[in-house]
């Protein structure tokens, strides 16, 4: 038994030397604290020191327009709060430091005394229990009280019923074993605590014992797995199971926001393309005159590259950037001097005339590919059906109750999440490949204002990691009975023509994008 | 075994040797072959990258808890990431992005299991160093080379990577999309290729040694479970990294050399129509997680080798069914490699596949369970002594309960669908495999940290951090699943914006605080660490009366472990309290009473210590090696 012991016992005896080596180690540290708290009531007002020099940066590209305007703060308030913040900073650091110098106490006292003054195996022991207690109530209380803010039985859609007994099965059998394992782990270690005279049972397995505690788990999972693969297959498939009318509204997502569209009158969807994309026609429909000046447009901008390069070659641009320079120099304007000294940087290491290099070869293959739809007689006739013509682009998403929805995502330029948390829907939007999800609200937004309060709307938010305003992107979906969504879209206009052009024989033979899309979709799957 | 080819030139000589060789400063601790060396290396570069990452997190629960709120302290420390004393959103990105980066292969990959399988894999096995020292201290040096490139991303003019952890193309791969998909990301990539490069020179070092270098009676089954762990943790690494290499090669090429691997039909605010064309942002994440899975069991199998072998030397019990145990060590990490799909349940990937990868993903459980039950079994009727090393153990299984219970929602693709990226993920990772992981790590740490320094940590300090750690990482994570289960999405830079989130407001300011709290504790731990390295009380040769090879060497570390013979095993590594005996701890290498003697071979190792010239050669090849690398980054 005497080995049990971690450390001899000394005899007890008195020494002075780790006493005042703790006494000089307790007092140091009161007095740097005392230092530091008087230096920090005289500290200087960061905020003078640094302001000129920072608020000389640049903004980066493209956050010109969604950039975060802060709300200035108050200086003499500022300068108060800076104060403030460092003080709480150093404190903390010093008070960490008493406190660890302080609990070496116990060091010392045993030095001292040369024995161990407290069982710290029994205060830990009894410290499980207690944890085990407060945190098993604690748990309790967070079921109770946080539980209540989440999305349970209260579920939008048809599915999300399903769901939402799913999860609520889930989280019984979890809570159970939580519970449980939480209560035996703590439970063992407060009943098992060492003590002097104990030995531990000689136990190092028991087959009977461990085929039980594998087969339960296997069985309660293989139900719960059993429940998803029928919940998965009902959502993911419903578009395929159901043999009625279906809507299908095009979801469109760019950096950042999201754009909603209909087929229009003609009740189809047009073909829309990211190489059409331009200035009045976001969303790159196939709209014949719009992509006509789109190519156009880009002709323009590549002479005006071409004489960018010119510029550079000649050296015109920097000898321009130069005189520049030198009239804000006179000006002492700082901020200008140093995106000038940028610009000039970037020209002199190539990187400016890369940038046009690479924007001609851009736009002319942008071109090129444009011209290869429209030379191709068959693809012209299916692209340019007309049936994008009609078709109209919203900034909100109407749905109506109780019909089966489709909502196709296209991404414009990098992978965005349309999560609708009160519908349990989510899918990613990803750039060159159509998504889709298929549910059917069965709760109108009049209904849910008088469930979560009257300011409530259902969003569809972004929840893929996608940029600086990520945190802020955002649609407004309204569900509504069908009338009322008819009404609405009669009041919104087509983005390009009122009345579609009717050109029977192409319309006859000609995909819709949905169609085609799916193809697609096989062949990357 | 081997043992009949490698000859011992070791025990013959070893003081005259020793003395003769007494390596410079250089050699002994910078560019140091010794095993024992490179662990502590990994683990103190592991606790300064801890720090980096633990402060970042610390500043975006402050921009998550008082969004409205001006810090002028942070414009100090930030700069213009931070004007005016509030962190830019692309900032909070970057944060967001590095901090898990860090956390996962920095601190939790190579601080981990760098760590403790360059200290243990020859110190339990019974060799002399690892099967390849010098391949060890590359090892080493990459990894260090790679958390400067990391690193000094802060440092670039559009700011670090911050197109979060996993860096999905496209967002990643167009540095018009975001500021940090700049610069940035290119040194991230370089970064963790270089990491891939340590993680791969490591894990053959380690594989071979448990393989090959086992002295006399180590057999498979007499392995310490913390082996076990390394070794399947560095097949697991060696098999996926490899694939990330690949992966993050080919984001370089979309990047820099004009290719669409992961690009196709995109048109970008400011730039127009990209030309690419046919390529597929899924396969990016296909090939990440390929690796990402196995990597959350690359982190957590070594934590739960270190408390599997904490918890049975200080419950002073075998531990339960060792064999069970192996075996689903084994099996987690073969189902790693098949489950990486539900990562990606709602990316528009085929449906069906969804419904292969909630299968083979919810069977991870089984031996999850296992292993939960095996923990809970071997406390039961033993002698448990609260060292802090113990402690972090019971902590590790707790949360491995938590974090594993949520994994069973998360790992059902009916229920991901609403829960994919809300905080209800955040909370189960942290749990699961940040929390768990981490304490798993902070048990090796007080557990062999007499066997590291040759000195003792301060008990009631490591009492008091492990409570304070414990309680706030509970108060951190816990009210995060609800917030999730609420429809709140991850990675938002703040609420304020959305009348529905209000409501967790109060929360995420209680949130904040505890991680505060959590932060402070973490002070506490940094003190006592660095205070017992130069003042702890002197350790003996086995504070714990433990029973692995690696308390019969000498407190002073020597290069080659032993002064002398090897010692051969005669049992399994679990054998306390046995009832035949007195003592209730049985060393593997004592032999007991009517066992029959093992015939004492000359001991099976090859002298690992290099003669001077080879060290300055190697030192002059390696640096050029670093210099190239430099100049790339």
């Amino acid at each position: 038994m005497r080995q049990l012991k971690h450390r001899p016992t000394k005899q007890v005896q008195v020494r002075m030397k780790p006493f005042l080596k703790f006494t000089f180690k307790l007092t140091l540290a009161l007095v740097i604290l005392t230092g530091a708290a008087f230096f920090m009531s005289k500290s200087i007002d960061i905020k003078g020191i640094s302001t000129e020099q920072l608020s000389a940066s640049k903004p980066f590209f493209g956050a010109d327009e969604y950039a975060y305007e802060a709300p200035k703060a108050d200086t003499a308030e500022s300068a108060i709060s800076s104060k403030v913040n460092w003080a709480i900073l150093g404190f903390t650091i010093l008070m960490v430091l008493v406190l660890a110098n302080a609990f070496d106490i116990s060091k010392y006292t045993a030095k001292i005394t040369g024995r161990e003054t407290v069982n710290q195996n029994n205060v830990n022991k009894w410290t499980m229990l207690i944890f085990m207690v407060v945190g098993l109530i604690a748990t309790i209380w967070e079921y109770s009280a946080h539980g209540k803010l989440i999305l349970l039985n209260d579920s939008a859609s048809a599915h999300g019923v399903d769901y939402d007994s799913m999860f609520t099965m889930t989280l019984i059998v979890t809570s159970i074993v939580f519970f449980a394992t939480q209560f035996l782990l703590f439970w063992f270690s407060f009943k098992y605590a060492h003590k002097d005279g104990q030995k531990a049972l000689y136990l190092a397995h028991n087959n009977r014992l461990e085929v039980f505690w594998t087969i339960i788990p296997a069985i309660v999972l293989t139900l719960l797995v059993l429940r998803g693969h029928q919940t998965w297959r009902s959502v993911v498939y419903a578009e395929e199971n159901h043999n009625g009318k279906i809507h299908n509204i095009e979801i469109f997502a760019y950096q950042f926001g999201w754009k909603a569209r209909y087929a229009g009158d003609d009740g189809i969807m047009g073909i829309a393309d990211y190489k059409f994309i331009s200035g009045k026609n976001e969303l790159g429909l196939a709209f014949k005159p719009e992509v006509d000046s789109l190519i156009v447009e880009l002709k323009a901008q590549i002479e005006g590259e071409k004489i960018v390069i010119n510029d550079i070659k000649s050296g015109a641009a920097l000898a321009a950037l130069k005189s520049s320079f030198a009239e804000v120099e006179n000006l002492r304007d700082y901020k200008n001097m140093e995106s000038i000294q940028k610009e000039i940087e970037s020209l002199n290491n190539g990187e400016k005339l890369d940038e046009a290099e690479a924007s001609i070869k851009r736009k002319t293959k942008q071109i090129e590919r444009i011209l290869a739809i429209q030379n191709n007689s068959k693809q012209f006739a299916s692209t340019f059906n007309g049936a994008a013509n009609d078709d109209v682009i919203t900034q909100e998403i109407h749905i109506a109750i109780d019909t089966l929805v489709t909502f196709n995502f296209r991404s414009k330029d990098i992978i965005h999440s349309a999560w609708l948390p009160h519908m349990r829907a989510q899918m990613n939007v990803v750039p060159g490949m159509p998504t889709k999800f298929t549910f059917r609200p069965t709760k109108t937004s009049v209904e849910a204002k008088k469930e979560f309060g009257e300011t409530f709307e259902y969003y569809l938010y972004c929840n893929k990691i996608c940029g600086v305003s990520h945190y802020n992107m955002k649609i407004k979906v309204v569900v509504e009975s069908q009338a009322e969504v008819d009404a609405w879209l009669a009041t919104q206009q087509p983005a390009f023509i009122k009345k579609p052009i009717v050109v029977p024989a192409i319309m006859n033979n000609s995909d819709t994008m949905m169609q085609a899309d799916k193809t697609k979709k096989l062949a990357i799957n | 075994m081997s043992t009949s080819i490698i000859k011992d030139t070791h025990a013959t000589d070893s003081h005259a040797h020793h003395e003769h060789h007494e390596p410079s400063f250089l050699f002994k601790y910078v560019f140091s072959t010794d095993h024992k060396m490179i662990s502590k290396q990994f683990l103190i570069t592991g606790i300064i990258m801890g720090c980096f990452g633990m402060g970042m997190s610390l500043l975006f629960r402050l921009q998550l808890a008082w969004p409205d709120q001006a810090f002028p302290i942070l414009e100090t420390l930030l700069g213009k990431w931070g004007k005016d004393g509030k962190i830019d959103p692309n900032f909070y990105m970057a944060l967001v992005t590095i901090h898990g980066t860090i956390m996962v292969f920095y601190v939790l990959t190579a601080g981990l299991s760098g760590t403790f399988s360059n200290l243990l894999i020859p110190l339990q096995v019974g060799a002399r160093d690892m099967a390849s020292p010098f391949m060890n201290m590359l090892s080493y040096w990459f990894f260090f080379l790679s958390s400067c490139v990391l690193m000094s991303s802060f440092f670039a003019e559009t700011g670090p990577a911050s197109s979060g952890w996993t860096v999905y193309p496209p967002l990643s791969a167009l540095s018009k999309a975001m500021p940090g998909s700049g610069l940035g990301t290119t040194l991230w990539l370089v970064a963790i290729i270089l990491f891939i490069v340590s993680a791969l020179l490591g894990g053959i070092n380690y594989i071979t040694t448990v393989l090959n270098m086992r002295t006399k009676g180590m057999t498979m089954n007499r392995l310490p479970l913390t082996i076990w762990a390394f070794l399947l943790t560095a097949i697991l690494g060696l098999l996926s990294f490899p694939v990330l290499l690949g992966a993050g090669l080919l984001l370089i090429f979309d990047r820099s050399f004009g290719t669409s691997f992961y690009l196709s039909d995109i048109h970008l605010n400011g730039v127009g129509a990209l030309t690419n064309s046919g390529g597929s942002p899924v396969l990016y994440q296909h090939l990440f997680w390929f690796l990402g899975h196995p990597e959350v069991y690359i982190i957590l199998m070594p934590a739960l080798g270190i408390s599997s072998e904490v918890i049975s030397t200080n419950a002073r019990k075998p531990i339960f069914g060792y064999t069970a145990m192996v075996i689903s060590l084994i099996g987690i990490s073969f189902l790693s490699f098949i489950v990486w799909g539900h990562h990606m349940f709602i990316t528009g990937m085929n449906p069906f596949l969804g419904t292969m990868f909630m299968y083979v993903t919810l069977i991870i459980a089984v031996p999850s369970a296992v292993k939960t039950f095996n923990y809970l079994a071997t406390l039961w009727r033993g002698n448990i002594r609260f060292t802090p090393a113990m402690m972090f153990a019971i902590g590790l299984v707790s949360f491995f309960i938590t974090g594993g219970l949520t994994g069973i929602y998360l790992g059902n693709a009916a229920l991901d669908i609403q829960m994919h990226d809300s905080y209800f993920v955040v909370a189960h990772f942290h749990l699961v495999m940040g929390s768990a992981a981490i304490f798993g790590m902070f048990a090796g740490i007080y557990h062999w940290f007499p066997k590291m320094f040759g000195k003792m940590m301060n008990k009631t300090l490591g009492n008091l951090h492990f409570w304070l750690t414990f309680i706030s990482a509970y108060l951190v994570f816990f009210p995060m699943h609800f917030m999730g289960l609420a429809g709140v999405p991850r990675r938002y830079y703040q609420f304020s914006l959305i009348p529905e989130f209000e409501i967790w407001m109060n929360v995420n300011i209680f949130i904040t605080i505890s991680a505060f709290l959590g932060g402070i504790a973490q002070l506490l731990f940094l003190y006592n660490f660095f205070n017992s390295i130069f003042r702890g009380e002197k350790a003996t040769q086995n504070p714990w009366l433990s029973n692995t090879l690696e308390w019969s060497t000498q407190v002073k570390h020597i290069h080659g472990n032993w002064d002398g013979d090897i010692p051969a095993v005669y049992r399994g590594p679990h054998e306390y309290s046995r009832p035949d005996r007195e003592l209730d701890y049985f060393p593997q290498h004592e032999i007991g009473d009517g066992e029959p003697e093992h015939y004492h071979a000359p001991s099976t190792q090859v002298d690992t210590v290099f003669e001077g010239k080879k060290e300055k050669a190697s030192a002059v090849f390696f640096s050029s090696f670093a210099a190239l690398f430099m100049k790339k980054a």
